[in-house]
């Protein structure tokens, strides 16, 4: 079983890598051929000729496409994802500053999404069509349906600007670094509060949902109608049979959903001015930041990759059958 | 029973830590907004307004230039340097430095400093943003300043610098935040745009940097060395980093932070009742305009060849086209007057050199009509839209995308232009594909914004020679404005420059080469605690060391 495992794993991992290099590949070629150009941002009336030209040629710019392709690739496989543009820092130093929080945040969020979603089904489920659920399903639909740029205006403008409650923007306060430890721990709270009701919405409204609807399911199936004529305890039934059915599906929507988080919140980060990947993303768009670019759709795609392989790991150890279905 | 007491714990620890962030008073402190972090804090590559604003907040230059109201015009101010003298011909000029400057590490600021930074900003390996402006010096075919020949380091606090003879000696081409040498020079020149140095300044001026979070806040401390220190002003000025102008704006409400430029007129009418923030604008640094590409951009993009553009290629149905706009309606509309009308690039700030008999277009879509039937544009096929010789009078205005004032400008124009028989469709595109195609003049008719420098600059924008001056979109070429602009260049009497301002203004104004639309103000929110500040064409963030807080 091992060594089926390991080799299945390491399928995978291949495969993953592949995937990973033929988008970056697609990418660079796409924003190369994009109009813009990164000497832009040097546009003023001193502006000269001759500075448009260094630097276009400083940054390989004046080679063909497929020269400048070879070189980039030749820099991946050393390791060298080239210098940022705009920081002026090695793309790698940029990425992992900005990544911090960005793990941080997705982490967070997905745990509430996940936490208050499996909490709202248990107890929808309880009672099906009760005014629990009823009342429950009704707001997933509205949360799901309601865009992050309008619940987080909406909840600056009650929490923040009304009740004075949480700070509207910022991940830390100014005098952060005069507070304690655990001082420094509650106002990073205080501060994400917002933003992680904004982020975790509508996530919770389609967890809820999948799995409110896996667990009714599920319930629904013979061999619960079994365990419950055998006398089997409702808790035990839950817990050992109906959860790990229900679960399953779930789990691969999870991984997803944590792949994205990962890769940055850009609407949420803007509103409340959060220093993530998403932002970091979209300004080395449209600044033309050509190797910080690759570096953020690098982080994003190895992120996503990684968090969709622990969710077949969780769900290979719910079911050991998958480790099959994952070799094919 | 055990779930419920756990979600309570936490509850309780939560509110507990929040209880802990009691906020600590800083009474000397401003908080500015900003919209975007900085990437550098260096000078050689601050190429936004808020990192040339920052940077020149930490590296200070030899004069210092406060603006003038009544002539309009800058006026220079010793800074490092406590003087300086002209030689008799122009051809150098002397400045005797400070010899009380220090940089914040301790080291003595001297001449070799003012050396090292101009031989920088002019090296090309460094690529610095004043890279090949350095004509009036001695440089060599690679635009790298001479240093042999242009400089005389005559004591640690004497320098002369040598003009290239024959070139215009200006002022404003020399003085430029210097940065220490004793730093710098242990880097290799093309290493230094990615030097850690960039991001840990050393200064010379009366502040420090304390702290950068990345995408956050940029703390700026008061350094008590300084020679401009002052004890009353304010000691310590962050630059707190909110992308969104909605945040932006709760936090300036809110009072947490001080100051925020750029604020929109829908939301002035709420600010004015506020009883602590005061209002003030910078007018007339940026103006909006609709560009008629002057010459035919097919056959200058595909061969090169300059031609006259089909529709735009004659002044007389450019003028036509700026009588069909009808600009006073937007500016009451939606800029609530808060601007002007435009007549010519030269804003009205340059108060002495600004000609005031130049007659607007006003409105007259009756006089649009007339010019261009004269002109044989008429609708022959009584389809609705104007033609001669078998050409429709129908082009694409290109905007840039994300801007809700240009977004209802060209809907304004779109029907103002329909009213006379032009056929216009607004195209939108994202703004690195659309300064692209503006710098290729690919583009027919366009509406953009300059933000305009000071002093006045024509030559960059306005001068025929397209090759040399790619910020003249429209192509716009008139040899006469030409000889009016190379006049300028050289030095004469501040009456003969302010008769040759105001010929130009009458050149352009009757050549409209593009509708200048209007002056457009920004609009600066200031908590009324802050006091001293100097709101000028400048900039607000000017001067920061002057600023002091009412306690």
């Amino acid at each position: 079983m091992n060594k089926e495992f390991l080799k299945a794993l390491l399928k995978r991992i291949i495969s993953s890598l592949i995937t990973l290099f033929l988008l970056i590949s697609f990418l660079f070629i796409l924003i190369r051929l994009s109009p813009g150009d990164p000497a832009q941002k040097y546009l003023s009336a001193e502006f000269s000729p001759e500075l448009m030209k260094k630097v276009t040629s400083d940054f390989n710019l004046d080679k063909p496409v497929f020269n400048q392709y070879i070189i980039f690739v030749v820099n991946i496989f050393r390791g060298d994802l080239g210098i940022s543009y705009n920081y002026r820092l090695p793309v790698l130093t940029v990425v992992l500053q900005f990544l911090s929080f960005t793990f941080v945040f997705a982490f967070l969020s997905f745990i509430i999404q996940m936490v208050v979603s499996f909490y709202l089904a248990l107890k929808s489920i309880r009672n099906p069509g009760g005014l629990f659920d009823k009342i429950v399903s009704k707001f997933s639909l509205v949360a799901y349906a309601t865009p992050a740029f309008v619940l987080g205006l909406f909840l600056i403008y009650i929490f923040s600007v009304q009740l004075d409650l949480f700070p509207s923007s910022g991940s830390k306060a100014l005098e952060f670094d005069s507070f304690s430890f655990a001082g420094k721990i509650g106002d990073y709270f205080w501060h994400l509060t917002l933003p992680l009701i904004t982020l975790s919405s509508a996530g919770i409204a389609m967890f809820y949902k999948y799995l409110r609807d896996n667990l009714e399911d599920t319930y629904q199936q013979n061999f619960i109608l079994n365990l419950r004529a055998s006398g089997y305890d409702e808790k035990i039934i839950l817990k050992k049979h109906v959860l790990p059915n229900a679960i399953r599906p779930l789990l691969s929507v999870a991984g997803i959903e944590l792949g994205i988080l990962l890769g940055g919140a850009l609407i949420t980060e803007i509103i409340f001015g959060l220093p993530g990947m998403g932002r970091l993303m979209m300004d080395s768009v449209f600044s033309r930041d050509y190797p910080l670019v690759i570096g953020c759709a690098l982080a994003a795609g190895l992120l996503m990759i990684i968090s969709n392989f622990i969710a077949d790991l969780i769900k290979m150890k719910i079911d050991k059958r998958m480790i099959k279905g994952l070799m094919n | 029973m055990i779930k419920k007491s756990s979600l309570i714990l936490v509850i309780l620890i939560f509110v507990f830590l929040s209880s802990c962030n009691k906020k600590t008073e800083h009474p000397n402190r401003v908080v500015i907004g900003i919209p975007a972090d900085v990437n550098t804090f260096n000078p050689l590559f601050a190429s936004s307004v808020d990192e040339g604003a920052i940077t020149e907040l930490l590296y200070l230059s030899l004069a210092d230039f406060k603006w003038n109201e009544n002539l309009g015009e800058l006026e220079a101010f010793p800074m490092l340097a406590k003087s300086w003298e002209w030689a008799s011909d122009s051809s150098s000029i002397t400045f005797y430095l400070r010899n009380d400057v220090k940089w914040s590490d301790g080291e003595p600021f001297t001449a070799e400093d003012v050396v090292f930074s101009l031989d920088v900003y002019s090296d090309p390996n460094v690529n610095s943003r004043l890279y090949g402006i350095f004509e009036i010096l001695y440089t060599d075919e690679e635009n790298h300043i001479d240093v042999e020949k242009t400089f005389v380091v005559k004591s640690d606090y004497e320098l002369q610098i040598n003009f290239l003879p024959g070139s215009t000696p200006n002022f404003l081409d020399i003085v430029h935040p210097v940065i220490p040498k004793h730093i710098f020079s242990k880097y290799e020149r093309k290493d230094l745009a990615t030097a850690e140095d960039n991001f840990n300044p050393v200064t010379n001026s009366p502040f420090v940097l304390i702290k950068w979070d990345r995408n956050q806040t940029i703390t700026l401390g008061i350094n008590k060395n300084s020679f401009l220190y002052n004890p009353g002003s304010i000691d310590e000025l962050v630059f707190k980093i909110i992308p969104d102008y909605t945040a932006r704006l709760t936090q300036l409400k809110k009072n947490e932070i001080d100051l925020m430029e750029l604020i929109q007129t829908e939301d002035m009418e709420e600010l004015n009742d506020m009883n602590d923030l005061k209002i003030k604008t910078i007018d007339g640094r940026e103006y909006d305009y609709i560009g008629w590409n002057n010459i035919d951009p097919k056959s200058y993009t595909e061969n090169g060849k300059i031609t006259p553009n089909n529709l735009f290629g004659s002044r007389e149905i450019r003028i036509a086209l700026t009588y069909a706009i009808n600009r006073n309606e937007i500016l009451e509309e939606y800029l609530y007057n808060y601007g002007v009308l435009a007549a010519t690039p030269v804003s009205p700030i340059f108060a002495y050199y600004y000609n005031p008999d130049i007659v607007q277009y006003d409105y007259d879509p009756e006089k649009a009509r007339n010019i261009l039937s004269d002109q044989g544009w008429r609708d022959t096929n009584n389809d609705g839209i104007i033609d001669k010789n078998g050409l429709e009078f129908e082009f694409n205005l290109t905007i840039p995308g994300g801007n809700p004032l240009r977004n209802y400008a060209s809907t304004i124009v779109k029907n103002n232009l329909k009213a006379v028989g032009i056929r216009m469709s607004i195209e939108t595109l994202e703004m690195g594909a659309f300064i692209d195609k503006l710098i290729a003049k690919s583009l027919n008719a366009w509406m953009a914004a300059w933000y305009i420098p000071v002093p006045i600059e024509l030559k960059a924008f306005w001068y025929s020679d397209l090759q040399t001056t790619p910020l003249n979109f429209v192509s716009y070429q008139n040899n006469y404005a030409d000889i009016i602009i190379d006049k300028l260049k050289k030095p004469s009497p501040k009456e003969k420059q302010r008769e040759l301002y105001f010929e130009f203004q009458k050149i352009i104004h009757e050549d409209q080469p593009a509708t200048f639309m209007y002056w457009i103000s920004n609009i600066v929110g200031i908590n009324s605690k802050v006091e001293n500040i100097d709101i000028s064409p400048l900039g607000a963030i000017t001067h920061c060391w002057e600023w002091s807080v009412e306690n």
